[in-house]
């Protein structure tokens, strides 16, 4: 069998040279003027990776190494009261400033600071942001030693010791209240011991005046400060069960309404992670409440504090088609641990899916890929296809959270379809305000549920996202509670327990009450209202709303006459200052600078805009113009790698898809054009 | 007689429907199938993918035209029968197919429409290949093959770098060489270069004339020169990153376009084969 003959007239040597030329050149020239379809982390900054940096010329001599950290817990209640002290030491030859971050609970009320220099003791004022500033470079350079303590973020602090002279000891106490509020009848109080190395997006770096964390000792690297921590735990019901996921701990007064945590002696570093303690109460019951607090003096404002146990959740009823998106983080710091256990969770929450959802997974670090073009349905095989390939990936650069949100935000949804978003991050990120606003300016698409992976996750960042998007979060510190938690969020978003939430008040006079709505109850989780009163110290709280076996009630009554715990002031002004933060990040600017500096002066409270300032009015350093900067690196993370702070895992990424597709045009046109020529010849 | 059927209104419609060009006909199919194409210019605008099914699109439309001289005014029976069973198709996928999977089967019947009015010994599957290509496969071709492609790549590798003398060794889609990790991840798959070795090989088919039978029997051959390039195309790199602390954009983006070139040179090379020989 003849093929047809084309006629082909094959190039002289001079012309095959001058087509070699030409695609030569050809290939140059987009080397050269074309920018290949960058990932939008191309030109992104690495985390910032200082390590010990000493900004001195004798580094070796110029040391303050934190000696020690002891943490004091009382929880009374669900409120619980925290003294940080640290200890450092000036073990160089001359005079330096310090500079350390630290992290903080994302619901901390940071009330006072204190610093002790041997026998004196300087204890700090609130001040507004700058004039403390102000007072602390004034300080520093006449010599004396002052302390500054700022917040960087809601959760992370940082503190400046100006002036400490070789052998000084300088021990810093911090107090902090904090609201502790249950989840399926379990409290958890978490004190984060070391901040993860966050990811700045050139833009974010701009906007934060420079990357968040300070120094880090290098992976595997522990620190030589000590760690001890104590909890007292006073409940009104007898505790049941006590527990640290993190730590080995010590328990002692199980069964009774007083008991006492400590951590147990071991050999391995327990400042490396966030430690947690949950507790149960008798009859696996949330410690519903009215609490009162009168003001000291004359004048002074009342508070209370009221907290409602939800009806339990009951069997799902016929429900509207859900869709669900996963966004699973795996840039550099989620590598290893962290995505193995994202691995897990995804399995258990994509494998419990029903076969009428639908659902997608977007994987996101620099760029960011969706693993179908559409929600594909729940079926086995899709599930058994989106597992295998989340199985398999690695982790490895940034952390472009934005343009992953906003390209979720993009996708098309039919009206009837209900979304749900789940976020599986350890959010070392710093663009919380931007995410914050994206998600609330899409609500109506979407609610948002974020899993922070991580053995000290930015807990601000994924505590937000749920708080904006109308969701929970949920935090995953080892890969075997993944399954647990996937199992909560399959019951959370089965069905709401309580919705139309109406709180009312009778016999008391109350205002400022927050927060001003109450969102839809979803299971586990209870109704805690806080506000101000005026008037007797009586009165019953009335909670009432739609339950799925119909209307709801429930009231409680103010425990009897006396003061009450003083924390409510701070934790009502912090849970204000919050919802102030929130809609600054909503409007953008600072436009609630002006109340929230107020509130923080008020209550003397550390937040965004106030510090707290203690200064000794003794100069003790004759020459304050030499003392260099140091920088006391934290340890990182456990489970977090190298990769972290700016080690990225290469890879090999074919080129980009415009200039090979122009390179390809330019063969196949050199294919197919000698022999359109000889065939004309 | 004669007249008087000319003269018949009826006559005259059907006089007036023969004489219409295929390419209108071929039109009114198209916009027969719109809901798909919706979709496609949807995906095609939201990013989601790649644009690279314009390039084949145009290169279909070139081919379509350069040809309209040839098509016939009366289409073969049979195809069309087939075109309007791969259009019912297609319009059932709306409704219980994914989009994808209802897209080619719109693209495979207007394809098929096409070679009911294509003279006898033109090539059909180039210009079949082509108009799939035309569709926005890149994103789902990643999410089914990309992980396949990813370990072989990454395996035959080890393979290649353990022949060179390096230690080198693979866990999933990781590869430790040298005692540097590496990860051969979504965007090292080599789907793209898929995609551009089937764009070459079915626009040098359709242009060249070659055969079906013969550009059938050529596919097996550029699908090894894909994972042939790719694996070279993975190695070099992962030598390269393995022996230097950082290996620039550029030089990943030259050893990419240099073995793109030579993979595409061999596709051309093979769709060619024997016939300028003969020639």
């Amino acid at each position: 069998m003849s093929r047809p003959l084309i006629p082909y007239q094959p190039l002289s040597r001079t012309g095959r040279v001058l087509w070699c030329m030409a695609l030569a050149l050809f290939s140059a020239l987009l080397m050269l003027f074309w920018s290949p379809a960058h990932a939008d982390d191309s030109e992104a900054l690495k985390a910032e990776s200082p390590y010990f940096a000493v900004n001195s010329s004798e580094p070796g001599t110029d040391r303050l190494p934190l000696k020690s950290t002891s943490v004091d817990v009382k929880i009374a209640g669900v409120i619980a009261d925290v003294t940080v002290t640290q200890h450092y030491r000036n073990e160089g030859q001359r005079p330096i400033e310090a500079r350390y971050v630290f992290p903080g609970s994302t619901q901390a009320a940071v009330y006072a600071m204190k610093v002790t220099l041997g026998e004196r003791v300087l204890t700090a004022r609130i001040k507004e942001k700058e004039a403390a500033r102000i007072e602390y470079q004034a300080a520093k350079r006449e010599g004396k030693t002052s302390a500054l303590l700022e917040q960087r973020r809601p959760n992370v602090f940082e503190m400046k010791v100006a002036n400490i002279l070789p052998g000084d000891d300088v021990a810093v106490e911090l107090r902090y209240t904090e609201l502790l509020r249950p989840t399926d009848a379990q409290y958890a109080f978490v004190f984060p011991t070391v901040v993860g190395p966050r990811y700045n997006s050139p833009a974010a770096a701009a906007d934060n005046g420079g990357a968040v964390g300070g120094a880090y000792l290098k992976q595997g690297v522990a620190s030589n400060a000590s760690f001890a921590l104590r909890v007292s735990l006073d409940t009104p019901l007898v505790v049941k069960e006590v527990a640290s996921p993190s730590h080995e701990v010590m328990v002692d007064g199980l069964g009774s309404t007083h008991a006492a945590v400590s951590l147990k002696p071991t050999d391995k570093p327990a400042n490396n992670r966030d430690f947690t303690l949950n507790y149960r109460l008798a009859g696996d019951r949330i410690e519903s409440g009215l609490v009162l607090y009168r003001g000291e003096g004359e004048g002074d404002e009342n508070f209370f504090l009221a907290m409602v146990e939800p009806p339990k959740a009951v069997a799902p009823r016929q429900i509207n088609p859900r869709d669900y998106i996963f966004v699973v983080d795996i840039s550099g710091s989620m590598h290893g641990y962290p995505l193995d256990t994202a691995k897990v969770l995804l399995r258990n929450l994509i494998g419990s899916l029903r076969p009428s959802d639908t659902f997608n997974v977007m994987l996101f670090s620099g760029s960011s890929r969706m693993l179908s073009p559409a929600s594909v349905p729940a079926t086995r095989a899709n599930i058994d296809q989106a597992i295998r390939t989340i199985h398999e990936m690695g982790g490895g650069g940034s952390t472009e959270i934005v343009p992953a949100l906003k390209r979720v935000a993009a996708l098309p949804k039919a009206e009837e379809v209900s979304r749900s978003v789940i976020f599986v991050t350890d959010g070392y990120v710093s663009v919380e305000a931007e995410v914050f606003r994206l998600i609330r300016q899409n609500l109506n698409q979407f609610n948002v549920f974020s899993f922070g992976i991580g053995t000290s996750v930015n807990r601000h960042l994924i505590e937000g996202m749920a708080r904006a998007g109308q969701g929970e979060a949920f935090i995953v510190t080892k890969p075997e509670q993944a399954a647990a938690q996937a199992e909560r969020l399959r019951r959370i978003i089965e069905a709401p327990v309580l919705t139309q939430v109406k709180a009312s008040f009778e016999g008391l006079d109350t205002y400022d009450v927050e927060p001003l709505q109450l969102p839809d109850v979803l299971g586990g989780r209870p109704v805690v209202v806080m506000g101000k009163w005026r008037g007797a110290w009586e009165g019953r709280f009335v909670i009432e709303g739609r339950a799925a076996d119909g209307p709801y009630r429930q009231v409680l009554t103010a425990a009897p006459n006396g003061r009450g715990p003083s924390a409510l002031r701070q934790l009502w002004a912090r849970q204000r200052i919050a919802a102030l933060s929130d809609q600054e990040a909503l409007e953008g600017g600072s436009t609630q600078k002006a109340q929230i500096t107020e509130l923080g002066l008020t209550y003397s409270l550390l937040t965004q805009y106030t510090s707290f300032i203690a200064v000794d009015q003794r100069v003790r350093n004759p020459n304050p113009a030499q003392t260099p900067q140091v920088d006391q690196p934290s340890p990182l993370p456990e489970g977090v790698s190298d990769q972290a702070i700016g080690a990225e895992v290469p890879s090999t990424p074919e080129p980009g898809a415009l200039a090979a597709l122009l390179v390809v045009l330019g063969v196949v046109v050199a294919g197919v054009w000698p022999s359109r020529r000889r065939r004309k010849e | 007689m004669a007249t008087a059927i000319a003269l018949h209104p009826l006559a005259r419609w059907q006089t007036r429907f023969e004489t219409v060009s295929p390419l209108a006909w071929l039109g009114l199919h198209a916009a027969a199938l719109w809901p798909h194409w919706r979709w496609a210019g949807a995906r095609l605008a939201d990013g989601s993918d790649d644009p690279l099914g314009v390039a084949a699109l145009v290169a279909l439309l070139v081919w379509v035209v350069r040809r309209e001289p040839l098509l016939r005014g009366a289409p073969r029976q049979g195809w069309v029968y087939a075109a309007a069973a791969l259009t019912a198709l297609a319009t059932l996928a709306l409704f219980h197919l994914p989009p994808l999977l209802g897209a080619v089967l719109a693209v495979l019947s207007l394809a098929t429409a096409l070679r009911s009015v294509m003279p006898s010994g033109q090539p059909w599957l180039p210009v079949a290949g082509l108009a799939v290509l035309a569709l926005p496969v890149v994103s789902s071709l990643q999410f089914y093959a990309g992980y396949p492609l990813r370990v072989v790549t990454a395996e035959i590798s080890t393979w290649v770098l353990q022949l060179a003398g390096l230690a080198a060794e693979r866990s999933g889609t990781t590869m430790i060489v040298q005692g540097r990790q590496v990860i051969v991840d979504a965007p090292c798959s080599g789907v793209q270069m898929v995609w551009m070795a089937y764009f070459c090989a079915c626009v040098v088919a359709a242009f060249s004339g070659l055969r079906d039978r013969a550009m059938l029997a050529r596919l097996p051959a550029v699908g090894a020169l894909v994972l042939v390039g790719n694996v070279l195309r993975n190695s070099v790199l992962v030598a390269l990153e393995a022996q230097q602390s950082q290996v620039s954009d550029a030089v990943h983006q030259g050893v990419g376009l240099v073995v793109l070139v030579a993979v595409c040179a061999g596709v051309v090379g093979v769709m060619r084969g024997g016939r300028d020989a003969q020639d």
